[in-house]
């Protein structure tokens, strides 16, 4: 089922779609080109060889070291996720809050994080931290410097999702005698998260891929590890590995954005929010005539 | 002892001064309209009812005791207040049944069978039992403000606040509100209820209150206020409304 393309027009009419047609022929055929052109290039050096890309099959030890890399990309990746939005969760409840020194001490801290670098603040973790006395593994600093950014971030999307909330359905929990911080999880947050899933989404899949950052401490991630490989096997390797990786990164994060469109339709089937059933229903009727 | 009371309150937002010097008791099973020209204050006064709004000045007593100004007090005092709003606001992301239970599983504690129990026995007498597993905006209007009364209604309230519950709705759904609320006036509920519905007024009213520029100007009966108004406001308002 698709929903209904967001497109800045009228929907075409037979001229408009004739020339949509040769439009995307058009397009078609210089990609084609192009891409011919590429593999043609590449052929010439060798570089589309069997043999080049017969490595995978040839060195089990490469199998083993990508698949690590992909398991420590991915271990970094959910713990800096779930702190991520944990941090997130705490820090819009702060500048929400009546307390004025909780509202400030969240907002510097939002506006500090946020305006850094995620490598310098990955960098900080590693070197700055044992400075101050508390050691931590690659994997931490790497986790931490992550958090910090993203949950950074993530609070100012949760607490835009929950300012786009109808003040009625505050009012509506508040009237029922509900708590202040009850009226934020029962009410608040699950529609705010509802409205801003795309958003929230695509700074999961930042989360994901930055954690290639992990490379300049050494943490031996996707990214890292491939490397590894190319600086070992010799870099005629390089293009099938590199190639290799792009995909894994692509597959991984395609699941991850699938795994999330999944979670939201079936809450939508079960309570959606936010976007109208009449769009998607009107939608589906069209798909099915 | 009446159950609320409103003894000298005034209010401002900024350098509008919206209520003066409001004073109004309401007795257990009492029902009270508020009716006066729009802006003269009367949303305002009834969310200060529940402390949806503070007030500057007076004081408000429910069952004896000032209002709560925070914390679990306010909260709890709340939970014995039903509120029914204009735009309905029902929670958009939980069925009409989890809007019911919301309030009666987290604020008092009730066993979540029990309190889907009492919620489909109370859309039962509202009318809509079978919109129990929808979302509230699959609901007509009316149906909506009939599933808010009956969210209000499931926190067992002492008191129950109206603010203009039939404003936002389609001539045609107005009635099937109102039926509803004179039912509920009948049964001896105490409600507060500001409305256009002179209808409503005359008929379900024990008292009706008449403001203007945030003053209660006239407080009487149904029948003496409608037939004999005191007030110049008063005549001069009901002349307004009634030629339609
Ligand atoms: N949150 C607010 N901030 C500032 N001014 C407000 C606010 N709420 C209400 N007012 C002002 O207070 C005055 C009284 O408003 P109120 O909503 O109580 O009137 P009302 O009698 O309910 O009118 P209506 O019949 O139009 O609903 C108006 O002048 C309004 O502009
Ligand atoms: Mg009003």
């Amino acid at each position: 089922m698709s929903a209904t393309p967001l497109v800045l027009a009228d929907p075409p009419g037979p001229r408009g779609r004739r020339r949509i047609l040769y439009g995307s022929l058009v397009a078609l055929a210089v990609f084609a080109g192009l891409l011919a052109l590429a593999l043609t290039r590449l052929a010439d050096k060798g570089q589309l060889d069997g043999e080049l890309w017969r490595v995978f099959l040839d060195q089990p030890e490469l199998r083993t070291l990508l698949w690590k890399g992909l398991l420590a990309t991915l271990r970094a990746a959910a713990t800096g996720m779930v702190l991520a939005v944990a941090l997130g969760l705490l820090l819009a409840l702060g500048r929400m809050s009546k307390r004025r020194v909780l509202r400030w001490a969240a907002t510097t801290a939002v506006e500090l994080l946020r305006s850094l670098p995620v490598l310098m603040l990955i960098l900080f973790a590693y070197l700055g931290l044992p400075a101050l006395g508390w050691q931590v593994s690659t994997f931490w600093a790497l986790v931490i410097g992550l958090t910090a950014y993203n949950g950074a971030v993530l609070s100012e999307i949760f607490r835009a999702g929950v300012r786009s909330i109808d003040r009625g359905q505050t009012e509506a929990a508040a009237a029922l005698g509900l708590r202040p911080l009850q009226v934020f999880r029962l009410v608040q947050l699950p529609q705010a998260v509802r409205r801003m899933s795309p958003t929230l989404i695509s700074q999961l899949v930042t989360l994901l891929k930055d954690t290639s950052l992990g490379f300049v401490i050494a943490y031996s991630e996707l990214l890292r590890s491939g490397r590894g490989a190319v600086e070992f096997l010799g870099s005629r390797y390089a293009l099938p590995i590199y190639t290799v990786m792009a995909l894994m990164y692509i597959v991984t994060n395609g699941l991850l954005s699938l795994l999330a469109r999944w979670l939201d339709q079936r809450q939508s089937r079960r309570l959606g929010t936010g976007r109208s059933t009449v769009a998607l229903d009107a939608a589906a009727g069209s798909a099915a005539g | 002892m009446p159950l609320v009371s409103l003894e000298g309150v005034g209010k401002s937002f900024g350098a509008n001064r919206v209520l003066s010097d409001i004073n109004l008791s309401v007795e257990s099973g009492e029902v009270v309209v508020v009716i006066g020209p729009s802006g003269s204050g009367k949303s305002t006064m009834c969310r200060c009812i529940n402390r949806l709004e503070t007030i500057d000045e007076g004081r408000i007593l429910f069952e004896g005791r000032p209002l709560p100004a925070e914390g679990r007090e306010l909260a709890r005092m709340r939970a014995r207040v039903g509120m029914v709003f204009q735009s309905f606001n029902l929670f958009a992301h939980r069925t009409i049944l989890d809007n019911l239970t919301l309030g009666p599983v987290t604020v008092l504690g009730r066993k979540r069978s029990q309190a889907e129990e009492r919620a489909r026995e109370l859309l039962e007498r509202v009318g809509i039992a079978d919109k129990a597993d929808q979302l509230p905006r699959q609901l007509s209007g009316g149906q909506q403000q009939r599933a808010a009364i009956a969210r209000a209604l499931a926190m067992d309230p002492v008191l129950m606040l109206f603010d203009e519950p039939t404003s936002a709705l389609d001539p045609e759904m107005i009635s099937e509100v109102l039926d509803v609320m004179r039912a509920l006036a009948s049964s001896g509920m105490t409600m507060i209820v500001v409305t256009h519905e002179m209808g409503f007024a005359r008929s379900a009213a024990d008292r009706v209150a008449f403001m203007a520029d945030g003053r209660i100007v006239e407080t009487a009966p149904p029948a003496t206020f409608f037939d004999a108004p005191t007030s110049e406001r008063a005549r001069d308002f009901l002349g307004r409304v009634l030629r339609h």
